[in-house]
């Protein structure tokens, strides 16, 4: 259980946090999600004590993280694959971490085996790749078998088998009732693997609800329609439509209702269609939906939005 | 590549928590696990010993030909046996920076404080570690020089009497400064927390600080005794003070002629004020350490 109140930290003039309050439960994946910048990794990184806010309070199992006798137990912590000094071996950094609480060698061979870090933990850790810097963070962070873990993008380059493993290795430990809060940036990742989403964007927390809420409440149906008669057929649905939007002379995209009912609509008023197409927002949609004023630098934003942020 | 997803419970969560002891022994892992230490003991070891041979072997322009008194045979062995001591002190105080630098160049601090989150305890066992076994590393390349040294004195009549303590306490002083230029470097690294500018300021601190008091000195005149002074309290003075070999009425062969009533520091009073500048870095770095963003 992780309890963050009104956490804010500011950088001089530059609020990177902004009054954020959540709780991440056990026994589910949180998912913690944003743009580049949001302010997750910092977040995180208060949670174990690394950050301070400049205001605010979290705690981890109702106690700061410091506070703790045996901190490694209580939470285990995956914030950057680079938080190892290059010139070691795997093996005798996790000796070096395990040492700390007393851990034995057995259990530093257990992670070394279950992250599938064998034949390189031996090697120094500077010429690992990407993804078994990732591997050994993630063993990092088990070695105290700890009773809730954080992972600051866990599939940051990681091949595609890595990142199922990942998945499952999270879905097990909130299976065994352990609390599990894992950030990205990527809402598809979120999508196949998280229960519950808390959405930050520029420091605020912009969602904080079960995944299918969080999809259903920002996306949604919608239909692109051509017609000679597009002015008459929008009034008749307008009604129904939660947004209209019009691409070009003649077509307009209408939100919040299906194609289907604008082709009801269209038929029984006898109004002639060119073109009617179903447009379905995706996980990706409904997130950048979320984030749109959110993120910190825009792409040249040419067009629509949403052709522009594809 | 595995797809087991099962970290076994197995009881690691009962009971124990960060100690002291558990925190020594993961530094000392750091410390022994990264191919720079050795680098850094192994060059240690030879400029020490190098240095006391080139010494040993040019000490017959010390004595001129002539035959020292006892007193001098100790002075000049001492002084041959630790000539190497100054280099020795710089190789010190590079990985003292580098111990603490190393990690937050890496981003490896992270990973040290997340295990230790208090982070007082992590700081102070590096520092331990680190002086101890620069003191151990430097008191062996010491008595080997002394060893080395011996023959090429004797075969110019200067045969030091080993039954003298303050011999042996002066050499024991020469590693205890190498070991404490390490720990001032340690304190500077963990202020400054950039390996190049720490190991920029620890060389500064033993190698440019004093020119800059001979400058002082001699540019206020000899008759002034305040920058005499003032370099007598010096990092770089005291560590020099500490180990040598002082005859009652005579210069001392490494810090020469003394300033006509300036203050001359004993070797262990010396040694307290080296230990001094090393506890205040510790007490700065480690009010930094305690309150930064890692």
């Amino acid at each position: 259980m992780i309890e963050a109140h009104g956490l804010t930290k500011r950088y001089g003039p530059k609020t990177a946090l902004d009054d954020v309050t959540f709780t991440v439960r056990p026994g589910v994946v949180t998912g913690f999600l944003g743009p580049n910048g949001a302010g997750k990794s910092t977040t995180m990184r208060m949670v174990v004590g690394l950050d301070r806010p400049t205001s605010g309070t979290v705690t981890v199992n109702g106690t700061s993280y410091a506070a703790h006798r045996a901190p490694l137990h209580e939470v285990g912590v995956l914030l950057d694959a680079k938080a190892v000094h290059k010139g070691r071996s795997a093996r005798d950094h996790l000796l070096a971490m395990a040492a700390t609480h007393g851990i034995g060698r057995s259990r530093v061979d257990e992670v070394i085996g279950l992250t599938g870090l064998e034949p390189v933990a031996k090697k120094r850790v500077g010429g690992f790749s990407l993804g078994m810097g990732q591997r050994l963070g993630i063993a990092a962070a088990l070695l105290g078998d700890p009773r809730t873990v954080i992972f600051d993008e866990p599939v940051n380059g990681l091949d595609p088998e890595g990142v199922t493993w990942v998945r499952q290795l999270c879905r097990h430990l909130a299976g065994e009732g352990r609390t599990v809060f894992l950030s990205s940036h990527l809402m598809s990742e979120m999508a196949q693997t998280a229960d519950h989403l808390i959405v930050l964007g520029r420091g605020r927390v912009l969602a904080d609800s079960p995944l299918r809420d969080v999809i259903s409440g920002a996306s949604g149906v919608g239909a692109r329609v051509r017609s000679p008669h597009v002015d008459h057929l929008v009034g008749l649905v307008r009604p129904e439509a939660t947004d209209v939007v019009a691409l070009e002379p003649g077509l307009v995209e209408l939100r919040g209702v299906s194609a289907a009912r604008v082709g009801e609509v269209a038929a029984s008023a006898g109004l002639a269609l060119h073109e009617l197409t179903p447009v379905e927002r995706s996980l990706e949609d409904a997130y950048l939906a979320l984030t749109q004023d959110a993120v910190e630098y825009h792409a040249g934003t040419t067009g629509a939005p949403q052709e522009a942020a594809r | 590549m595995t797809t087991t997803t099962a970290p076994a419970r197995t009881g690691h969560s009962a009971g124990r928590g960060v100690t002291f002891g558990g925190v020594l022994r993961s530094e000392w892992i750091k410390l022994r696990s990264l191919r720079s230490t050795w680098w850094c003991f192994a060059i240690m070891l030879v400029v020490i010993v190098g240095f006391g041979a080139l010494l040993g072997a040019s000490a017959g322009f010390t004595t001129g030909g002539a035959a020292p008194s006892g007193d001098q045979a100790q002075q000049i062995t001492v002084f041959s046996a630790t000539g190497g001591i100054a280099f020795g002190q710089l190789v010190a105080a590079v990985l003292g920076a580098l111990v603490i630098t190393g990690e937050y160049g890496t981003g490896m601090i992270r990973s040290t404080f997340t295990a230790v989150p208090r982070r007082t305890s992590a700081v102070v066992a590096k520092l331990l570690l680190v002086t101890l076994s620069t003191f151990v590393v430097s008191l062996v390349a010491v008595l080997l020089a002394l060893l080395v040294t011996r023959p090429m004195l004797a075969g110019i009549d200067v045969e030091a009497d080993l039954g003298d303590g303050d011999l042996w306490l002066a050499l024991v002083a020469a590693a205890g400064s190498v070991a404490l230029i390490g720990a001032i470097g340690f304190g500077l690294g963990s202020i400054i927390r950039l390996s190049a500018a720490a190991v920029a300021t620890g060389i500064g601190i033993v190698f440019v600080l004093p020119i800059l008091f001979q400058i002082l000195i001699l540019s206020v005149g000899m008759d002034k005794a305040w920058p005499a002074n003032l370099q007598e309290f010096s990092p770089s003075q005291a560590a020099t003070r500490m180990y040598e070999y002082q005859v009652e009425g005579q210069a001392g062969l490494l810090t020469g002629v003394a300033v006509d009533g300036a203050v001359v520091l004993e070797p262990w009073q010396a040694g307290l004020v080296l230990v001094g500048w090393a506890v205040l870095l510790l007490v700065i770095g480690l009010a930094l350490v305690k309150r930064r963003d890692v």
